[in-house]
């Protein structure tokens, strides 16, 4: 079981598949206000950055990854938008 | 042969060769068949791409010819005459020749290299000359690609800065969109996972395609994002790494000048001013290195959210080039100057692609937006000239704009003529210190420049609008692929065969159950045993069948395999013969057994060449007895009960039996009496009689000597029949009808010589009676019968086959067993000793020393063990 569910962290494990989508969701469901950390977290699949993007659960800590930290910080933790759309 | 990949190769090549060919010739009937067009593209396209994978580069080059030729035509460029069809043609019988090279030995034949760069530059000859320019960049062709990237804008400054200081290296930026398919989780993607292997990603942004839902109705396995990326890549790169996807992808290519914009708080501190008065003569001078300390310093002492922190990064960022661009340094310096927002404030330096819209005002479409944007860049050069200024300052500016509409000039591809007033308008300017020459000119064009923009315009929709229906093609094609790839399975023949003789083996072993039923019951005297074994004989019996269907099913091919060359052949022939000969095609797909159908081949090609050159009259002698000029050919498929049936129907001059006749005699095939008596039917079916050819010259198509009997021959050979009518001056119908498969033969059993048991093929019986003795008349050694008012001669199969039965085998109910049997359209009554069952069998033809046996048609194996001979009745009667 790649996330490790705690009583209101899910904390990822190196590698995040697909199938582990439906686990996060239920859990982030069960637990509203549930925070999560991906610090471990290597690959990520869409299917898990999909819900992160849509529940939007506090991120304790970025992938320490460097291409996931960098892609994905802006998206999980938006910074203020600059420029118009 | 080479690699299986090779011979893959092959068998597809021949397909799309096909497909090809045929696609043409309905092209050359209606130039505009949209579907035509594309499929003939598609099929050539393919296999540039195939042959591609091979080193064949004689072959390469000269399918990318046709390709070009194909895409011209396919974009209204070039018209399809049909001399152009002749070479397209003549192309593809070489590519195929080769591919038969190539499915030989493996190489392509001598002088391969020669006849590649002769057609090729046949095919060249047939490009408009502005063709071969317009497809030389690459980048144009993809241009179309994605129509909005409206979203520049949206992406940070600091992603856009990375992005463009590696353009200003001399990186390749694309933009790409990214739409994944709402189930593309299911088919094992994770499209995120493909960005990690961009090489260079400037810019990712992951969006929701549609609001989220509540967490509640969020389906974690429907992928609703969106991927927008910047990344400098090569666009070949990139789309090979989203090859799978390619559908669901755009790119375009982005001109750095698109990812530029100033923005952030106002400052009014004098500090810009000192630093515009300093940058000018530098930029200038061309001091950039000068400028870029002065750059430097000025950005450390400038709070980054200020505009003019903006601008400056971004002119940092312009002067990493190698060669900065005066115009774009001076259009930042302008924003520093002036200290308010630009969101575009370069010019494109280079030619760029039209769909790259207004990154500040994202505008409905890409295209429209040209006509402002280029008023616009005019009317700002224009104001910037009009501003009254020190003499000192007129130089620097009139430098900058000059440089900024030659630019523009260039950009939007119009003439050498305006740049040359322009150059004459400057160069004026310049010697009279004021810039009224220039002012004016720009004024001109702003007034009348409608109608040259317009053009450009129109010119670009063109462009923007046939380029890219390509790409959604191309994926749709592979998406074809795909959805084929799934469906169909290419076997071997040998296999399919193989599961045939196996089925035959199956149906023949199910045949011994009923012999041991009834042993069990004889022999061994227990009925239930007897009855479980009929039970089970039952269920085997219907599962084989079914299973025999479903491979017969396998081996079933739409007669349309040999139909489909047949188009290319009656054009060849008629325009060989000058004749005009419309050719169609009805019930290409009905089925038929694999041998059927390949040993159609031959047979039909000489029928339809018979009706081509002996029926079809020349277009005056239709005109003469008032027929229409264009003659009609019909190649018609259907199924009648287990028979195909084949007709080749021509509206020619039809068979004179007179002539016929005439020609018979001479030959000596009949002799004056039975000429006489000859029905005019009976006389058209002369031309099936071995040796008999009624072609007054031998012409290079037909009448080679050998006539309709080679026909009849190969027929035959197949279980079928042939039939010839025609009326004179209307036409001739030759009807093949030929059995839908031949693997399983279905035969009665009759019993005859003194329980010797024979097979006699079922399409031959047309019933069984049993015959009372007294019935039978006898007119002096032939004895006949009566069945429903017709007199049926009857033939013992015990003298027919030479046995002498003495001993009567009759069931003592004084009555005959006849099966009575149509013959070549005889009845004939066969007595026999005794019916037996209806069997499946699988024929067997007699080889070696027995195939010389005449009255066999072969044997089979019966389930007891036994031999069952199969009469050939034809030969025997």
């Amino acid at each position: 079981m790649p996330f490790t569910f705690a009583k209101s962290t899910a904390t990822a494990d190196e590698s995040c598949t697909v199938e582990d989508a439906l686990s996060l969701l239920e859990f982030l469901l069960a637990n509203p206000g549930a925070k999560v950390d991906l610090g471990p977290c290597a690959t990520l699949h869409t299917a898990v950055l999909q819900v992160l993007l849509a529940v939007k659960p506090k991120i304790i800590a970025l992938p320490r990854e460097a291409f996931l930290r960098r892609w994905l910080s802006p998206a999980l933790a938006p910074p203020v938008k600059r420029g118009s759309k | 042969m080479g690699t299986p990949l090779l011979e893959r190769f092959v068998g597809e090549a021949r397909d799309l060769l096909q497909a090809a060919a045929s696609a043409l010739l309905v092209l050359e009937k209606q130039a505009t068949d949209e579907a035509a067009i594309n499929d003939v593209f598609r099929s050539v396209h393919t296999l540039k791409g195939s042959v591609g994978l091979f080193d064949f580069p004689a072959f390469t080059k000269l399918v990318h010819a046709g390709e070009d030729v194909l895409s011209a035509v396919r974009d209204g460029k070039l018209g399809l005459t049909s001399d152009l069809v002749d070479v397209l043609l003549d192309v593809l019988d070489q590519v195929g020749a080769w591919v038969d090279d190539i499915d030989g030995t493996g190489a392509l034949a001598q002088g391969a290299d020669g006849i590649s760069k002769e057609m090729t530059a046949r095919l060249r000859t047939a490009l408009p000359a502005d063709y071969g320019a317009a497809q030389a960049s690459p980048v144009a062709a993809h241009a179309g690609d994605l129509t909005r990237v409206d979203w520049l804008g949206a992406i940070p400054e600091a992603e856009r800065l990375s992005a463009f200081r590696a353009a200003m290296i001399g990186a390749d930026l694309q933009a790409i969109e990214y739409v994944p398919l709402d189930d593309c989780f299911f088919s094992g993607e994770d499209p995120f996972i493909l960005f990690r292997q961009l090489a260079d990603l400037h810019s990712l942004v992951v969006e929701p395609t549609e609001p989220w839902p509540s967490m509640e109705a969020l389906d974690p396995y429907r992928c609703v994002l969106r991927f927008r990326a910047l990344a400098a890549a090569p666009p070949v790169e990139i789309e090979t790494l989203f090859r799978y996807v390619v559908e669901q992808m755009r790119i375009a290519p982005i001109s750095p000048h698109a990812l530029v914009s100033v923005t952030g708080g106002a400052s009014g501190s004098p500090v810009y001013g000192d630093f515009v008065d300093q940058a000018r003569p530098l930029v200038l001078a061309g001091d950039w290195s000068a400028l870029k300390r002065a750059v430097g310093a000025l950005l450390q002492l400038t709070a980054p959210a200020l505009l003019s922190a903006s601008a400056l990064r971004w002119l940092e960022a312009v002067l990493t080039a190698p060669a900065p661009d005066k115009g774009w340094v001076n259009a930042l310096i302008d924003c520093i100057a002036e200290g308010e927002e630009d969101l575009h404030p370069l010019e494109p330096r280079t030619p760029p692609s039209a769909d790259i819209p207004n990154l500040a005002a994202p505008i409905p479409t890409a295209l429209g937006g040209l006509s402002p944007t280029a008023a616009r860049i005019l009317q700002s050069q224009r104001t910037i000239l009009g501003l009254s200024l020190p003499a000192a300052g007129l130089a620097s500016r009139l430098d900058s704009v000059a440089r900024t509409v030659e630019n523009f000039l260039a950009s939007e591809g119009l003439g050498a003529a305006e740049s040359t007033a322009w150059s004459a308008a400057v160069d004026a300017a310049m010697v009279e210190g004021d810039c009224a020459p220039a002012i004016d000119l720009l004024d001109q064009w702003l007034l009348v420049g409608g109608d040259s923009t317009e053009a450009v315009i129109a010119a670009v929709m063109m462009a923007g609008g046939d380029l890219p229906r390509s790409r959604p093609e191309a994926g749709e094609h592979l998406g074809h692929e795909i959805k084929q790839a799934s469906r169909i399975l290419k076997v071997d023949q040998a296999k399919v065969d193989a599961l045939m003789n196996l089925i035959g083996e199956l149906v023949v072993s199910k045949n011994s159950l009923p012999f041991l039923a009834k042993r069990a019951d004889e022999v061994h005297g227990s009925r239930e045993m007897s009855r479980e074994i009929k039970e089970l004989h039952a269920v085997i019996d219907r599962l084989a069948q079914e299973m025999q269907s479903a491979i017969m099913a396998v081996r079933m091919l739409p007669v349309s395999e040999v139909f489909d060359r047949f188009p290319r052949l009656v054009r060849d022939v008629a325009r060989k013969l000058d004749k005009h000969i419309d050719l169609v095609i009805e019930g290409g797909d009905t089925a038929a057994d694999k041998n059927i159908i390949e040993s159609l081949g031959d047979p039909l090609l000489h029928i339809v060449r018979n009706a081509i050159d002996h029926g079809i009259e020349t277009a005056a002698e239709r005109e003469a007895v008032s027929k229409p000029t264009q003659a009609t050919v019909w190649l018609r498929a259907f199924q009648e009960s287990d028979q195909v049936v084949i007709e080749v129907v021509d509206d020619g001059r039809g068979i004179d039996p007179e002539k016929i006749k005439a020609s018979a005699l001479a030959k000596g095939v009949i002799d004056e009496d039975r000429a006489a008596r000859l029905s005019d039917q009976e006389a058209v079916n002369l031309v099936l009689i071995p040796g008999f050819s009624t072609a007054a010259k031998v012409s290079d198509l037909s009448g080679r000597g050998v006539g309709m009997d080679v026909v009849v021959t190969g027929v035959e050979k197949a279980g079928g029949s042939v039939t010839v009518t025609s009326k004179t001056g209307e036409g001739t119908t030759v009807r093949l009808s030929l059995p839908l498969s031949m693997a399983v033969t279905r035969v009665m059993v009759v019993e005859a010589g003194g329980g010797m048991l024979f097979g006699i093929p079922m399409d031959h019986i047309v019933e069984t009676v049993r015959v009372h003795r007294d019935n039978v008349r006898r007119f002096k050694q032939a004895e006949a019968f009566v069945l429903r008012d017709a007199v049926v001669p009857l033939i013992r199969l015990d003298h027919l086959l030479g046995e002498q039965s003495q001993v009567w085998f009759g069931d003592g109910s004084e009555e005959d067993a006849v099966l009575v049997v149509r013959v070549g359209g005889n009845m004939v009554g066969l007595m026999v000793d005794n019916f037996r069952e209806g069997m499946d069998i699988i024929l067997k033809p007699f080889d070696g020393i027995l195939s010389c046996i005449q009255g066999y048609s072969g044997s089979a194996l019966l389930g007891d063990g036994r031999v069952l001979l199969v009469l050939n009745l034809k030969e025997l009667l």
